[in-house]
């Protein structure tokens, strides 16, 4: 079992990118974060699909996200994902109501790709490490 | 007795998309999983006043003519694979014909994907994705304003210009010193009907108009973290009409070109738009076998967005459009056409103020004011009306209330 301590004070923590273990890698970047969300990358790098959950647009832990990880606006992502689900050329990734939520559809979904904030403990997942 | 069937039918098939609706919404609100069925869609319903043209309707009362429905669905059904299809019901008055559309209904393959490039190829109904807000023109929540700028989606076009049968290639490059690159390719057909012959030609047009395979591509970039997206985009398209025993026009050959170039920056607070467009519009017979006609229009528009708060985004745009590069005031088409046609039928610009409001993360309301001097983007445009168009300048306001799941 994989257990991984989030660090961080309990006021001000930094939002942490999570992946399903099948997902096979410890660190990305932000361009790559940013194609991810972005569909523009579609698989990991071992050829297995991504699936992305995200949170509600206006949910504050997605909006610093996308601000100070991705460096994008939220709707920016909302205007991409809303073309390709509007549009059929794509589809956009799966709203949950929360983290705990969110957490639980990374562990049980092959590929998935998350985020969290305001959890300090969770298991069976991979903690990224964002390398610039 | 046949109007009032008419009006059932109408009541019919909008009540028909509500119920459609309210049951996939059910569906869809248990669809936050990974499952790789999904399920979305919208409604919106407004009011339209128009003051001076025959843009909505002719008699000029204000008007309920501003709905679209919408439900499309995707599935998922291997790692590369996926069919996705898309209806809207549309109601706009004189803009384009009422009714139930097939908008999309398509296989994708995704044939290439690496961390840097990425190779999609659609095939069946594809929806035009090369302009600015081609792809998203009728989904209400998702386009700048009520009414886009018709010089670019002049709502006439819409049938035609929304998509058609055939294929579309997309690729997309990702480089970490140049930024982010969008190629699309599309050939295609649009269905076009009797109905559609009327709006874009005239009442008078007897026959039937049929869209040949157009071509269309486009380029995007986005630098490297910048804000900053531009855009390139080409349309080649060939349409004939072939007219009736009895028929007030003969057969004819119509040729349109489109290009298109567009930036768009998208700060915190500040958005700003341009999208300068040229086209050529070849006319050959139709109104006489020796006809002949060979104009450049060009056009453009310039639009700002501030978002005061995560609720509240107002909006401003102008746009600009010339039928006739060389005949900007028009005067040249009153005299060919022996002042039958006003010379305000050569342009079309458009002053815009409005404002969005999120009630919720899926409920807006948006409203907007719109100052137009010139009437070269009104319908029928092939042979425009100037008994209802007998204004210069015309004023519209429009609220529209929208919901998307």
């Amino acid at each position: 079992m994989v257990l991984v301590m989030l660090f961080g004070s309990p006021v001000t923590h930094a939002v942490d990118v999570i992946t399903n273990i099948s997902a096979d890698t410890a660190s990305i970047t932000t361009t790559q974060l940013r194609r991810i969300y972005s569909m523009r990358q579609v698989k990991w790098a071992n050829g297995v699909p991504i699936t992305i959950f995200v949170l509600s647009s206006t949910n504050t832990t997605h909006q610093k996200f996308c601000k100070e990880t991705l460096r994008l606006f939220p709707y920016q992502l909302d205007r991409i994902w809303n073309k390709l689900t509007f549009s059929g050329m794509g589809v956009a990734p799966t709203i949950v109501s929360s983290e705990k939520e969110l957490i639980k559809a990374v562990k049980s979904t092959t590929g998935a790709i998350g985020y969290i904030e305001n959890i300090d403990e969770v298991s069976d997942v991979n903690l990224l490490k964002i390398d610039g | 007795m046949l109007t009032c069937l008419k009006l059932m039918d109408k009541l019919n098939c909008k009540l028909l998309c509500w119920l459609g609706l309210i049951t996939f919404n059910s569906l869809a609100q248990d669809n936050h999983s990974a499952e790789p069925f999904k399920i979305h869609g919208f409604v919106a319903q407004g009011v339209i006043d128009v003051d001076g043209s025959n843009f909505v309707n002719n008699d000029g009362d204000i008007s309920l003519e501003l709905t679209e429905i919408g439900l499309n669905t995707s599935y998922k059904f291997a790692d590369d694979f996926r069919f996705a299809a898309q209806a809207v019901y549309l109601n706009g008055g004189n803009r384009y014909n009422e009714g139930l559309r097939v908008d999309y209904f398509l296989m994708d393959w995704n044939a290439y994907s690496s961390e840097k490039w990425q190779a999609n190829l659609f095939v069946g109904r594809i929806k035009n994705t090369h302009w600015l807000h081609s792809s998203t023109r009728d989904i209400p929540f998702a386009r700048p304003s009520i009414v886009l700028p018709q010089g670019a989606y002049f709502d006439g076009f819409r049938d035609i210009a929304v998509g058609g049968d055939g294929a579309a290639l997309k690729l997309t490059y990702n480089n970490d010193e140049y930024g982010e690159f969008d190629f699309n390719f599309s050939r295609g057909k649009s269905p076009i009907n009797s109905d559609d012959a009327e709006v874009i030609l005239s009442q008078l047009a007897q026959g039937e108009i049929e869209h040949d395979l157009d071509s269309q591509a486009s380029v995007y970039w986005r630098p490297v973290f910048s804000q900053w997206k531009f855009g390139l985009t080409l349309l080649d398209s060939e349409f004939n009409y072939e007219g009736e025993t009895l028929d007030f026009f003969v057969d004819g050959r119509f040729v349109f070109q489109f290009y298109t170039m567009n930036a768009m920056y998208e700060g915190e607070e500040w958005e700003f738009t341009t999208e300068l467009l040229q086209t050529r519009f070849l006319t050959e017979g139709f109104y006489a076998p020796q006809f002949h006609q060979d104009n450049l229009g060009q056009g453009g528009s310039f639009q700002a967005r501030y978002k005061v708060d995560q609720k509240l985004t107002l909006i401003s745009r102008y746009d600009l459009f010339y039928a006739d590069k060389d005949d900007k005031k028009g005067q040249e088409l009153e005299k060919r056409n022996y002042g039958t046609i006003p010379s305000y039928f050569g342009y079309q610009h458009d002053a815009m103020l409005g404002f969005s409001y999120d009630f919720s993360d899926n409920f807006r309301v948006n409203a907007e004011y719109h100052w137009v001097e010139g009437a070269a983007r009104l319908n029928p445009i092939v042979l425009p009306n100037p008994l209802v168009n007998n204004q210069e300048r015309w004023k519209l306001w429009a609220v529209q209330l929208m919901y998307w799941f």
